[in-house]
């Protein structure tokens, strides 16, 4: 087979990266159009999303409810709108303190190598195999009373070994590299490898990484406001309404289709912008 | 293999300290008294009394640690003070069901991945590789609890099977093709998304193991496409998907419970959720002990199985 | 007369690429008599190993075309279903890859890879094939065979590696064994070693033997015709001692300047090749060896040579300004 691959390398073809295609840029603005949403939210035309309207109870899609209203006469759509605010911040805000931390100590690890490396990395793989969503629902569960902050706070902590392994495993394919190593060599100092050097070509693995993570957050939070662990009702969530459909899910199927539908195309739209972003920059495969 | 092993165990015993140290831990972190807390609605003199002798809570910390340690050692997870009973045996009662579920799910999902996997690979991008994938892909995207509850909707209550809506769980002892029925959707939720997880893997690791030389070889031999897949193929390409089947225990778990709190199966997951609900913080603390560290036990033994399927590992 | 085991008439193989079609074999005839030893020889990049390969048929599955024939033993591999060609693997033809390390599956006990192809194809039970497969690996000069059959390919060195996959080649007595570079992987000690053992194999079996390699000092003696091949094509074909000393295509002599011979002193310089191989994509109408021969005129670079007969019987080149005749000369 060597000799054959031998025959192949020699074709000169220019390294070309697949394009993102239109599915790509429909997703990032689906993405779009919901952060746009959950922003602004407040200056929108809509219903107060926790208006209890008796004597619109369990409404279809119509008119003057879009996606009709729940067994408590509230706004779907509105709730849906006002409920993705909770599965961004978690998000969002999870994936800012796991890189926060994560991302920094990754990759100085992963520069460093030596003590500091040996020392980091073994802390971090026993942090791993803890198991990091029942450790999450017992802390959560134990440490009331539950609000976002708190809830953002210990999935982001849970989050960091991983960012780290992620972070650290792509760097130090990077770091290795001649061109870092002649960098070195020259005299760079330690902060400009990092920033310059290393930082630009870390960037597009974090990137599709933190979108994929966002999306396994938000899951996360999901099957939290699913078990009533998360934001305590009567704010909506996208969790907490597929909780609350639970026990009317014979008389109003709607309220349980809406918001599924809702979280599964947001998270599609993400994991799918992260997968293409990830093969565009032609990152290998990192195990999530 | 002796000395990764041992290895592995120093580790394993240093997680499992790790986790105890943690589970112990919880109860303080509630505010206020623990001894309130825990005795919760049942407050009394006589309750609080026996607490204090149980758990030395008028100790220092450490030494509160090591009476609670030697307690769980003897298999004894305290009583809670909330239902009157003992929380191992209420751990106990609740545990097969989880197995159960567990090797329900995981049966389906490897008998349904590997197959998969190895017609993707045998014909990368192909038709078929291409629906698999984008299936694949989308149920990604669905988190377990959407999955059960549109399940729910659509079998019990559209279609009305029996035992299978909410609270229609049979137990195993009292009729057992009763139980497999309230059993099935929850075990095919879970399948699902071991499904979509192991067929990536597999089918990444077999596209690539079947590039090697020893392949050609073993086709030059003359053995049939069925018997290099299997034969061949797979042993080499699996080392991966049992890594991943490891890790992905802990994640089963959890949505385990999911399926367990929608459809009222009392198993760990629904009991763990009535106790937080209840405030039964001892009976939560002694069923994150023993999840957590059977979750590691697991991982622990697919590492051993994954040395014995792949003699390269251990001797990296 | 000995018998006719392999003609090739006309082979080409094609890859389907990304960047278009690459011809790596293109239009190859020759004759292999039973018991008889061929060396195929040419740069890493000369169509030799697809050469081989497209042979027993045991190309990619996928994105490549072949035309032209090859009859095996009266089986024509060219066009025939994988199963059919499952038939003659291992029983008429078998191989010995380049690199011991990956042609062995690393998670199988070596014993079990023998064993296989016993049991597979010639339905022999468990005990039976259990007892060849000792009996092969001692054939090969394994010692202690009955321990070594329950090691592991990453347990043995890698000369003991080709030797456990030349067991397994040989396990169905096959009537052609096709050897990809055999000692390319192993040490310059090792690699004399396993020449003679397959030189021992062949008079032993009864086989004829296809040497592949890019090592002239390889085929010197254990071959009784050499095929020289550049960009997929015969370019020089003769018997072993017509091609070693009156050779008259210049790439064949730049090949033996290159390659060390045990009559020269130690310190004589090794002529490299100028140049690079050529790309197998953008071939032109011309001799493919024009660019980097010292000889090349105009109409070298717009027509390619056919292969020309010399005098000597099976002697062929293909050049427009052949190397003038040794014969006689010496």
């Amino acid at each position: 087979m060597s000799d054959q691959l031998d025959e192949l390398t020699l074709i000169d073809r220019p390294e070309k990266s697949r394009p993102l295609g239109v599915l790509f840029w429909v997703c990032v603005g689906w993405v779009g159009l919901n952060i746009v949403g959950a922003i602004s939210a407040n200056f929108l035309p809509l219903p107060d999303p926790l208006y209890q309207n008796y004597s619109a109870i369990n409404v279809g899609p119509g008119l003057h409810h879009l996606l009709g209203t729940d067994d408590l006469g509230r706004d779907i759509f509105s709730r849906l709108v006002f409920g993705s605010r909770v599965s961004l911040a978690v998000g969002v805000g999870a994936m800012l303190i796991g890189f926060g931390l994560g991302a920094p100590l990754g990759m100085l690890a992963a520069y460093r190598r030596g003590r500091f490396d040996g020392i980091f990395t073994t802390f971090m793989y026993v942090l791993l195999a803890f198991p990091a969503i029942i450790a999450t629902i017992a802390v959560l569960s134990f440490w009331t009373p539950r609000a976002l902050v708190k809830i953002i706070v210990v999935i982001g902590l849970a989050s960091v070994p991983l960012v780290y392994r992620v972070i650290r495993t792509a760097t130090m394919g990077i770091a290795t590299k001649d061109y870092v190593v002649a960098a070195r060599i020259q005299g760079a100092t330690d902060t400009r490898i990092l920033l310059k050097e290393l930082l630009p070509n870390v960037a597009p693995i974090g990137v599709s990484f933190l979108l994929i993570g966002i999306a396994t957050v938000i899951t996360l939070e999901g099957a939290l406001a699913f078990l009533g662990l998360s934001v305590n009702p009567p704010t909506p969530s996208w969790g907490n309404m597929i909780n609350e459909s639970r026990t009317v899910l014979a008389q109003n199927p709607w309220l349980v289709i809406f918001p599924s539908l809702a979280m599964c195309l947001f998270l599609l739209c993400l994991n799918f912008i992260g997968d293409r972003l990830r093969s565009h920059f032609d990152v290998t495969e990192v195990k999530l | 293999m002796a000395r990764y092993l041992t290895r592995r165990v120093v580790m394993l015993v240093g997680i499992v300290f790790v986790i105890s140290v943690g589970a112990f831990y919880l109860i303080h972190l509630l505010p206020g008294d623990p001894a309130v807390v825990i005795l919760g609605t049942g407050d009394s003199p006589q309750n609080r009394a026996i607490l204090f002798k149980e758990l030395g809570l008028n100790k220092p910390i450490w030494d509160q640690y090591f009476i609670w340690m030697r307690n769980v050692v003897h298999g004894n997870l305290g009583t809670s003070f909330i239902s009157q009973t003992s929380v191992a045996g209420t751990i106990r009662a609740a545990l097969p069901i989880d197995l159960e579920l567990i090797v329900l799910s995981q049966i389906l999902a490897f008998a349904t991945a590997i197959p998969a996997a190895m017609r993707s690979a045998r014909k990368p991008d192909g038709p078929l590789d291409r629906v698999l994938g984008a299936t694949s892909f989308t149920l990604l995207s669905i988190p377990p609890f959407i999955i059960i509850v549109l399940l729910v909707l659509l079998v019990a209550i559209k279609l009305q099977i029996p035992h299978t809506g909410p609270s229609s769980y049979v137990s195993l002892t009292s009729d057992w093709l009763g139980n497999l029925e309230s059993l099935a959707l929850p075990a095919f939720t879970l399948a699902i998304a071991s499904f979509v997880v192991y067929y990536r893997v597999l089918r990444s690791d077999l596209i690539a193991t079947l590039q090697e030389e020893f392949i050609t070889l073993a086709r030059s031999k003359g053995l049939s496409s069925r018997r290099i897949m299997w034969r061949h193929a797979f042993r080499p390409s699996s080392v991966a998907l049992l890594g991943t089947a490891g890790v992905n225990i802990g994640g089963l778990l959890a949505s385990g419970f999911v399926v367990q709190y929608l459809l009222a199966i009392p198993g760990l997951g629904y009991t763990l959720i009535a106790a937080i609900a209840q405030s039964d913080y001892l009976l939560v603390q002694g069923i994150v002990l023993v999840v957590s560290v059977g979750v590691i036990v697991i991982n622990f033994l697919f590492d051993f199985i994954i040395n014995l399927v792949d003699p390269r590992i251990s001797r990296e | 007369m000995s018998e006719r085991l392999l003609e090739v008439r006309d082979l080409a193989t094609t890859f389907a690429t990304a960047g278009g079609p690459l011809p790596a074999v293109g239009g190859v005839s020759f004759d292999l008599d039973q018991n008889e030893t061929l060396g195929i020889v040419g740069e890493s990049g000369s169509g030799k190993t697809v050469l081989s390969r497209t042979i027993m048929g045991l190309q990619p599955r996928t994105n490549v075309t072949v035309s032209g024939s090859a009859r095996l033993n009266g089986f024509e591999v060219v066009g025939a279903s994988e199963e059919a060609k499952r038939s003659i693997w291992g029983t008429e033809v078998a191989m010995v890859f380049q690199d011991p390390m990956t042609s062995l599956n690393p998670v199988m006990r070596i014993g079990k890879q023998i064993d296989e192809v016993l049991r597979v194809r010639l339905g022999m039970d468990k005990v039976a094939a259990k007892a060849r497969a000792i009996e092969l690996l001692e054939l090969v000069g394994i010692p202690s065979p009955v321990e070594r059959y329950r090691a592991y390919p990453g347990q043995l060195s890698g000369g003991m590696r080709q030797r456990v996959v030349i067991a397994t080649a040989l396990a169905c007595s096959p009537k052609l064994l096709m050897a990809d570079e055999p000692t390319t992987g192993l040490d310059v000690t090792i690699q004399a070693q396993i020449l003679n053992l397959l030189d021992r194999l062949k008079s032993q079996m009864q086989m004829s033997v296809i040497l592949v390699t890019h090592d002239l000092g390889v085929v010197a003696t254990r071959t009784s015709r050499i095929i020289v091949m550049y960009a997929g094509r015969i370019v020089e074909t003769g018997s072993t001692r017509d091609v070693f000393q009156h050779h008259r295509m210049p790439y064949t002599r730049a090949l033996l300047e290159s390659s060390p011979k045990v009559a020269n002193r130690s310190h004589t310089r090794l002529q490299a090749i100028p140049g690079r191989p050529p790309n197998l994509m953008k071939l032109t109408a011309g001799c493919a060896f024009a660019p980097r021969c010292a000889y090349a005129t105009e109409r070298c670079h717009r027509e390619r040579p056919e292969l020309t007969v010399t005098e000597s019987p099976g002697h062929a080149y293909a050049c427009w300004n052949p190397l003038p005749t040794t014969r006689g000369v010496s």
